[in-house]
């Protein structure tokens, strides 16, 4: 204990020292959130999705002026609509699916259409202070509004169809919501396994791994001591990341008791891969190649940036096999969906991975030299 | 009174391939010593520290350090506990303080000496708080060292301590290790510089292409294998070597006036030293060079070491 205690604040007083490595440490995750935040937050602005409930059926049949309202909603070219069935419960497929627009007609639309009576339809949105694109899409069924007025009535006014504005305030989630956890995994990886591979070829060549062979120290005690001060970084990187999230992106999401586990697990699981792959390099440069050949295939298809359900089925067999596969669906289960049972699954992976690499890492390091 | 063994080897081999890096070397080291291996680089000097403190197995052979042997577990680790390593080429930490490398290296062990103490020890109180990227290459090397002494060991293995050091530092080292060994430390020390080994070494071992080829006191080396003391007259010319000429038997006169004489037994200097008194001789310096382990290597191998290498 003296010992990995020794190991760990000597590498967390050279960190704080070193005054590129901690700049870094916390300009990288800033920079990955800040980049990705704001790539993906403009792509998603291209096509709207409105999801529209028609609840004016009869017999399976849309009505016929719900349907000719519906085919006006369809024609905009810029909203992107998802007819919902009529059977659904609108409020819970919201709060299920994550909905964050929805267009209900209520029953009774045509007949009061046809007798010239006045009728609202429900336009439930996330406010505009949530999701600006909120105000874009209420401009344009305005707009539909007023035009189906106008043909109804031939006239205007009178108004026929008003709307009546909902808000969305089950929590409603964002791509950023959806992004953050994956930086996390990404950012609890990488830092894990470069910095703990880098840290050992590094002491292997200033003589310090021979230095501390000579001494009782364990193989077992140098590899818990690295592991646990990377975690100390994954940590810090973790938070930098969530403060970024919510201060810029308005991140939602904060981690709960599960998402904490499993950010641990995360931390020791990747230095502890490092540890087994420093095993295996002399030189700094090599460590860093091997690093990257294991690290940047894993950031694209464990789904740090996309969902899984993009990818091809033979990569996605790949990713099942990834253990920052199992970290992303973990983070995102728990921060996100709140689905503890999964991110439970997802916790004893990650964990038994890490437990596995520090034992095979304390195995196979070998410090006597041939 | 027989002194205890400190170190003990037998019949040690390491071969890499067909390669023989340590060729079937004995020795013992008694506690209290400084024995030094002396010899070129790629000798094999390295490789038998590296053995003895457990870093390598040997391919055949054994050792025993304070009486515990380097190829059972647990006398290896009994071994750790009880030796102090200066590997060679050793740097520390950069960003940690002179006291706080100590502190780090001596929390490996289960007790030691204080770290205070052993600043002041090896000189470097001033920089107890500087951090160690910012010491010359001597106070460097000096930490070093101190780190080899963290747990007070009864055995201290130096590998090359001074490589690389300019004179000054070096002599620093030298007075550094000779308070070790006052303060009762077996030292064993490797090194490609025969000034080192003569000042410092109670034994010297010399060794070439894994192969130890002479071990003794420095002393002792010399008068066997170093050949005779010469006395130099410079510019002495044809007068000088004439004088010393008549009374000892092998002078040669060089080209640029010099004029060297073997002395080969006890009388021969005072005897030339008469001869040129008495005939008034000219001539610009007198000395004497006595026999050195670089003539003791160089008559034993053939060859010199010049910055480790053999020439």
């Amino acid at each position: 204990m003296r010992r990995i205690s020794a190991i760990v604040v000597g590498a967390l007083r050279m960190w704080f020292r070193s005054k590129h490595t901690l700049f870094w440490t916390l300009a990288f995750p800033v920079l990955l959130m800040l980049l990705f935040g704001a790539i993906f937050s403009v792509s998603e602005s291209a096509l709207l999705d409105l999801h529209v409930q028609n609840q004016d059926v009869i017999g399976g049949v849309p009505t016929f002026w719900s349907k000719a309202f519906c085919d006006m909603l369809n024609k905009t070219e810029i909203l992107n609509i998802h007819m919902v069935d009529s059977g659904e419960n609108a409020t819970q497929f919201i709060e299920e699916k994550g909905v964050q627009r929805m267009l209900i007609i209520a029953s009774g639309f045509n007949s009061s259409v046809s007798a010239g009576d006045n009728v609202s339809i429900i336009l439930k949105m996330v406010p505009v202070e949530v999701d600006t694109a909120s105000a874009t899409v209420s401009n344009v069924i305005d707009q539909i509004v007023e035009i189906f007025n106008t043909v109804v009535t031939r006239q205007s006014p009178p108004e026929v169809v008003s709307i009546k504005h909902e808000n969305i305030v089950s929590e409603t989630f964002k791509y950023i919501d959806f992004f953050a956890p994956g930086i996390i995994g990404m950012t609890l990886m990488t830092s894990g396994v470069f910095g703990a591979v880098a840290w050992n070829t590094r002491n292997k060549e200033l003589g310090i791994l021979k230095k501390l062979a000579t001494t009782p120290l364990s193989k077992l005690e140098w590899i818990i001591g690295v592991v646990l001060y990377e975690l100390v970084m994954g940590a810090i990187s973790t938070i930098v990341i969530i403060m970024v999230g919510v201060v810029v992106f308005d991140l939602k999401v904060v981690p709960n008791i599960f998402s904490v586990v499993l950010i641990i697990s995360g931390a020791i699981a990747f230095p502890g891969m490092g540890m087994v792959i420093a095993r295996f390099v002399k030189e700094s440069d090599s460590a860093d190649a091997a690093a990257n050949a294991i690290t940047f295939p894993m950031m694209f298809l464990s789904g740090s940036f996309f969902p899984l359900e993009f990818m091809p089925d033979f990569l996605r067999q790949i990713a099942n096999v990834l253990p920052l596969t199992y970290l992303n669906n973990g983070l995102r289960d728990s921060m996100v969906y709140g689905n503890v049972s999964s991110a439970l699954f997802n916790t004893s992976v990650i964990l038994g991975v890490g437990i596995f690499f520090i034992i095979l890492g304390s195995l196979i390091t070998s410090w006597r030299e041939e | 009174m027989q002194k205890e063994i400190a170190i003990e080897v037998n019949s040690l081999v390491k071969k890499y391939g067909d390669l023989a890096a340590v060729d079937d070397i004995s020795f013992t080291v008694h506690k209290g010593e400084v024995f030094a291996f002396v010899g070129p680089n790629g000798a094999g000097k390295t490789t038998t520290v590296e053995i003895l403190v457990c870093l390598r197995n040997p391919t055949s052979g054994d050792a025993r350090i304070l009486g515990f042997d380097i190829n059972e577990r647990k006398g290896q680790q009994e071994i750790r506990k009880r030796v102090g390593v200066l590997p060679q080429d050793f740097n520390t930490f950069d960003l940690l303080t002179v006291k706080e490398n100590l502190s780090y290296y001596k929390k490996m062990f289960d007790d030691g000496m204080d770290v205070d103490e052993l600043i002041e020890l090896v000189d470097l109180k001033d920089k107890t708080n500087a951090l160690y990227k910012k010491l010359s290459g001597g106070l460097k090397k000096r930490l070093a060292i101190a780190t080899a002494l963290v747990n007070d060991p009864e055995v201290v293995f130096l590998d090359e301590p001074t490589t690389g050091l300019d004179p000054r530092a070096r002599r620093d080292m030298w007075n550094l290790i000779q308070g070790l060994k006052e303060k009762g430390k077996t030292i064993f020390l490797t090194t490609h510089y025969m000034d080192e080994a003569e000042v410092l070494a109670d034994t010297v071992a010399i060794i070439n292409y894994g192969k130890i080829i002479a071990m003794e006191s420095p002393n002792k080396l010399i008068s066997k294998h170093g050949g005779k003391t010469v006395l130099i007259v410079e510019e002495g010319g044809k007068a000088v070597y004439d004088s010393l000429s008549r009374r000892l038997s092998d002078v040669r006169l060089e080209n640029d006036g010099d004029v060297l004489a073997t002395i080969k037994k006890k009388t021969d200097l005072p005897d030339a030293i008469l001869a040129l008194n008495k005939n008034k001789a000219e001539f610009a310096e007198l000395t004497v060079r006595r026999p050195t382990l670089e003539d003791v290597f160089l008559n034993l191998t053939g060859k010199k070491i010049v910055e480790g290498e053999l020439h």
